[in-house]
């Protein structure tokens, strides 16, 4: 009993960390295509385009939400002894630099990641792939490569529009609707204590690194499918899943290198 | 020219082909024949370098695919179609664009040109205008292989890959795609190379036979010298899966 646990889990972290090496060859390939970029363009561009429109709703649904639980959370714990205009200021940094990017990050890795994931994995079944190959098109140039950059490039577009609304669902409850904050207190703790580095990392470094994992974990398990829609459906959750763990490590690391 | 000399391929440690031995003449249609799961399929896709062999050598007149990258492989590629069994046209792109992918992607051809190209191929396989603004989903199994074949066709190409192109088709489709077979070799691509376990395919467009069991070939010759006794213990133990003897 306890040896088949053991051999299980040891097997699981196995296939976790040869997935990672796998994840790290593909990238290196990516990165090779992109010498052809010019070729692949109406890919990079369709790719832009459904980044953008699949998730602005979304994003923007979500943000609303992050702005007003972020309001409340921040207003129950700061004490009567903090100033309003500092509680607000740390309200703003959190939202900025924390919550928008890792919630936003870990919602699309359900919802691009699997999309991705079983996108790739039923033209693999299908043998669209082969197919690709046939037409001396590359897969990785053609399908890989226009989804990671459209992961890297729009996540922190995506971002930024979220946070803007966040931002503005906390003005609007604390200052418009009540009284909690003046307005202009309410833009003077948007400005206090910022620094620009912290702007580029949670609107621009963060979306990016967290925008090339989605992308690459799901066109990876993708790319990796076997058998039929049971392959294709498996393909989906390990994109999630993996790209939901990266996620978070990720968040810690970079916090940790460059914070 | 292609030569094939000692190929084997196994997957998981079972040998699907053992030291296949094949020549493929210029301007001659070659039918592998034999039952499911004997590697007709494996053979074809290594023929087309979409999969590595483990041993043995694919010549294409003289230069050996198999040690070529995928980057070397591309011009020879671009000489090569391929119909897939079930088609594999791209499910996000309507019928148009399935057929202009390849010119639009390699070729310099402006947009009224490749137009002209992809409307002459939809009329040559049989089919009209209407079917171009259609997704894939919304063809029937006769359309979509004619499509395939549309495809394949407007690459222009040196030799022309079917595998398994009658399977699952009605009668009546049957007969249209082995009519397309015939007129495609000789109009547009004269080397033709056809994987399946249909006999009256074979019979009807074949110039030259092979037969595979249990991944090796087992009979090479013209069709006037395959017997009916060879066919019986081609399908004997292989599975038939609606083989039409």
């Amino acid at each position: 009993m306890w040896k088949q646990t053991i051999e299980k889990t040891g097997q699981r972290l196995v296939n976790f960390f040869e997935a990672i090496y796998e994840i790290s060859q593909l990238f290196l390939s990516t990165l090779k295509s992109l010498t052809s970029i010019w070729f692949y363009r109406r890919q990079v561009i369709d790719q832009f385009y459904v980044f953008l429109v699949k998730t602005l709703p979304i994003a923007a649904v979500i943000a609303v939400f992050i702005g007003l639980g972020s309001m409340i959370q921040g207003t129950y714990q700061s004490s009567t002894l903090v100033p309003r205009t500092l509680t607000m200021n740390v309200i703003f940094k959190s939202i900025i630099f924390e919550v928008t990017p890792i919630v936003l990050s870990l919602v699309l890795a359900g919802k691009l990641g699997a999309s991705l994931a079983a996108e790739i994995g039923s033209m693999k079944i299908s043998e669209q792939l082969e197919a690709l190959e046939t037409l001396a098109l590359d897969p990785t140039g053609f399908l890989v490569m226009p989804r990671v950059l459209a992961g890297v490039f729009m996540l922190p577009i995506i971002t930024i529009f979220a946070n803007f609304i966040a931002i503005f669902s906390v003005f609007f409850v604390s200052s418009v609707i009540s009284d909690w904050i003046s307005q202009p207190e309410f833009f003077d703790s948007l400005q206090t204590n910022l620094r620009i580095f912290e702007f580029y990392y949670g609107n621009f470094i963060k979306p990016a690194v967290f925008g090339l994992l989605i992308s690459l974990v799901g066109s990876y398990f993708g790319l990796k499918t076997r058998g039929g829609a049971l392959g294709v459906g498996k393909a989906s959750t390990n994109a999630v899943v993996v790209s939901a763990i990266l996620i978070v490590f990720f968040d810690y690391y970079l916090a940790r290198v460059l914070l | 020219m292609i030569e094939v000399r000692n190929l084997s391929k196994s997957f998981n440690g079972r040998p699907v082909l053992q030291d296949v031995d094949l020549d493929i003449e210029d301007n001659k249609t070659l039918v592998i024949l034999g039952p499911s799961g004997q590697g007709k399929t494996v053979l074809i896709k290594i023929l087309a370098k979409l999969i590595e062999p483990d041993f043995g050598t694919v010549s294409y007149d003289g230069v050996d695919i198999i040690r070529l990258s995928k980057r070397q492989f591309k011009e020879i590629q671009k000489k090569m179609a391929f119909v897939f069994q079930a088609n594999a046209l791209f499910d996000f792109l309507d019928v148009q664009d399935n057929l202009s992918l390849f010119l639009n992607m390699h070729t310099m051809l402006s947009a009224q040109e490749i137009e002209e190209k992809v409307m002459e191929s939809i009329r040559f396989v049989g089919l009209d205008s209407t079917v171009l603004s259609k997704f894939p989903e919304e063809l029937s199994g006769g359309m979509g292989k004619r499509v395939a074949i549309a495809r394949a066709m407007i690459l222009r190409p040196e030799i022309i890959f079917y595998d398994e192109p009658t399977a699952g088709l009605d009668e009546g489709n049957v007969g249209k795609v082995v009519e397309l077979i015939s007129l495609l070799k000789t109009e547009v691509c004269a080397t033709t190379v056809i994987v399946t376990h249909d006999v009256d395919l074979m019979f009807k467009v074949s110039d030259w036979v092979v037969l595979l069991k249990e991944g090796r070939v087992v009979f090479s010759g013209k069709k006037e010298q395959v017997t009916e006794a060879m066919l019986r213990d081609l399908y004997a133990t292989g599975e038939n899966n609606g083989v039409q003897k």
